[in-house]
């Protein structure tokens, strides 16, 4: 009688059974993962050594090191040894699959089917996930700057539909937003906008919005009915804290021209103006800052800095990718700012990420909804994907 | 002349209103009657510190928030914070009290203990209330009710000299200047806060004999004054005289603004 199992996953998981071994056509999904469990076995393998040099009494302090080694590593040792029983089970069950009586073959052939699942989603999902290395940005808030670019008032309008995408995306990924810069437009929409996005991992999941962002709709200011299409300029950057940023030295004040805006007068008593813009120029990089949303000199200072900073910061990032290694397996390469990255299109009510291929067909849910967060997720597997294979290359 | 809004404060406002739960229409209504923003807000920035901003109290302005910020970290040039052995403060016409409360904030915890004195009884009050926004403790500042120009001040109970620190930013506007002055100024911030007599010079006078005295001030005391754009040099001529050395502080668009002074 014929076992019902999954084809590809059974490879999986019978590949690693020495008695199987060598039998299976080798494709190259199974190839991929088969250097994944060589991977894991290989960090399985140094936990047990590091494991079997602690000292007796854990005195010594190479031990503290290791005994940190030993917690990072836990829970990979822990879906290690589901992975080992979930085969062994398995493995226990095989002589059931042939058995006389069919009641059985069929018990056992459907916890088969289940226990295939299992290793299946281990394979896929939970080793490489944690395989992945940790990210050296995954603490860091991040800062999003929006520009209007080509479409004028269009583009505005459309900028503030993607401000409130961001913001309420933060929102439900418990980040905190706060809108510091939002420039409006006298003909409707916004100009400019700059978001904090305050909460551990913004950055690394916003930083994929780098790029520019298409719209293409009747606009409502168009009578003729003809189609438009107009454009949003994102820049995500990584916000650190202003003690962070002394640490990473980004920049030397005596490299900052700071200038106040706009005369004041007598000032002092005399005046009660409440502008108070301030611009920094950051001189070797030409980076500028203008900043007049705050209500204080001093809050428009600390914002100006904050914002040089995020953009230093970013530079420094993208300058290490560029170092570390080529990003040529990436379908995202290292934020590209020019790039089209996404289109949504109102009468099709379709957003596209034209990295992934990928289309949404409810453009409501991405802009109001949580469709945003699909492309996100497909974006944050992409590049762990990438992080996985450069690992496993170096092996 | 027409009052345009800017976008800035109309946002503000909007937010204020939100908050608040007071209908928008009412607070830009003000706004177009020249209400100062502060005073419709209820509160203004002042380095770090939000403080409570109450008409008629004069509302802490940006050249103040500047020069104080710079002070700070000039003190830390002549002084090193000690909890055992604070330093005393004593800030003239404290009005919403920025002066100290932020040099308060700035400086470690019970380091600085500063007095803050003014003619005003709604300045006083507010004065206290936002050292209690400001998690400022009684022990570290308290506003009093006293006229500095007043003979008798120095023996008033609440004046513990010598002082290390003198702050001040007296009423430095002359009386013509005051005619002089925009709406938002003239109709709704005390005139006592601003005018500073014919010359704009008086309550610098009253400093001047008041520095002079013997004891009243520390040894190394340090002594800092905003002035009006064009008062500097008279300032520091009154003040030379006293025993200490001053030097005139610019503000960031230019015009001098503040006189710091140190004994000789």
């Amino acid at each position: 009688m014929p076992v019902f199992l999954k084809p590809s996953c059974t490879r999986h998981s019978f590949r690693s059974l020495a008695s199987v071994k060598g039998r299976l056509a080798s494709t190259k999904s199974s190839e991929h993962s088969s250097r994944i469990l060589r991977a894991v076995q290989r960090r399985i393998n140094e936990r047990a050594n590091i494991r079997s040099q602690l000292s007796e009494d854990m005195s010594s302090p190479q031990d503290i090191a290791k005994l940190r080694q030993l917690k990072d590593s836990e829970p990979l040792q822990k879906v290690w040894d589901k992975w080992t029983s979930a085969l062994k089970v398995l493995e226990d069950l095989k002589p059931l699959l042939n058995d006389s009586d069919p009641a059985m073959r069929n018990l056992a052939s459907e916890e088969a089917v289940e226990l295939d699942e299992k290793l299946s989603i281990i394979l896929k999902e939970s080793f490489p996930s944690l395989l992945v290395p940790r990210s050296t940005t995954g603490d860091l808030s991040a800062m999003l700057e929006l520009k209007s670019g080509v479409g004028g008032t269009e583009s505005s309008l459309f900028l503030e539909t993607l401000l409130r995408m961001y913001v309420r995306f933060s929102q439900s990924n418990s980040w905190k937003p706060t809108i510091v810069v939002n420039n409006e437009n006298e003909s409707g929409g916004i100009k400019d906008a700059i978001v904090e996005v305050k909460g551990s991992g913004a950055y690394d999941i916003l930083r994929w919005e780098t790029g520019i962002h298409r719209v293409q709709r009747v606009p409502a200011t168009e009578s003729g009915g003809r189609v438009h299409t107009s454009t949003v300029a994102v820049i995500v950057l990584p916000l650190i804290e202003e003690q962070d940023a002394q640490k990473e030295e980004l920049f030397s004040m005596n490299d900052i021209k700071l200038e106040v805006m706009r005369a004041r007068g007598a000032g002092g008593q005399h005046v009660n103006k409440t502008e108070s813009a301030v611009r920094l120029t950051h001189i070797p990089s030409g980076i500028t800052v203008s900043m007049q949303d705050e209500r204080s000199q001093h809050q428009n200072k600390r914002r100006a800095f904050q914002v040089l900073s995020a953009r230093l910061m970013g530079q420094k990032i993208t300058r290490e990718i560029a170092e570390r290694r080529a990003t040529k397996n990436s379908l995202i390469k290292s934020a590209d700012r020019s790039e089209k990255i996404r289109t949504y299109n109102y009468a099709q009510e379709r957003v596209t990420d034209h990295r992934l291929g990928l289309s949404i067909m409810n453009l409501t849910s991405v802009l109001d909804g949580d469709g945003l967060q699909q492309f996100t997720d497909a974006l944050k597997k992409d590049s762990e994907d990438t992080a996985i294979e450069d690992m496993l290359e170096k092996h | 002349m027409r009052f345009h809004l800017p976008p800035a404060e109309l946002r503000w406002l909007k937010s204020a209103a939100a908050e608040s739960n007071r209908p928008l229409q009412a607070l830009i209504q003000r706004r177009l009657n020249r209400e100062p923003l502060q005073y419709i807000l209820g509160t203004q920035p002042f380095g770090p510190l939000s403080l409570k901003t109450c008409r008629p109290t004069l509302i802490p302005r940006p050249e103040t928030e500047d020069w104080v910020l710079t002070f700070s970290e000039h003190l830390s040039k002549y002084f090193s914070p000690l909890p055992s052995r604070p330093l005393t403060l004593l800030d003239l016409g404290t009005g919403t009290g920025c002066i100290p409360l932020l040099l308060c904030h700035l400086w470690p915890n019970s380091s600085l203990v500063a007095t803050g004195v003014d003619i005003s009884h709604a300045a006083v009050h507010l004065a206290n209330h936002n050292a209690a926004l400001c998690g400022i403790s009684p022990s570290s500042f308290t506003a009093h009710l006293s006229d500095f120009i007043d003979s008798d001040f120095p023996n008033m109970q609440a004046i513990k000299p010598p002082y290390d620190i003198l702050t001040s930013n007296p009423p430095y506007i002359t009386a013509s200047d005051y005619l002089q002055l925009s709406d938002d100024i003239a109709k709704y911030e005390d005139p006592i806060a601003l005018i500073g007599g014919y010359d704009g010079l008086d309550y610098y006078r009253a400093i001047a004999r008041l520095i002079a005295r013997d004891g009243f001030l520390a040894r190394r005391a340090v002594i800092a004054l905003e002035v009006g754009h064009n008062q500097g040099a008279a300032v520091c001529d009154l003040i030379r005289p006293t025993g200490f050395l001053p030097t005139v502080w610019k503000d960031p668009w230019g015009k001098e603004r503040t006189v710091i002074a140190h004994r000789r």
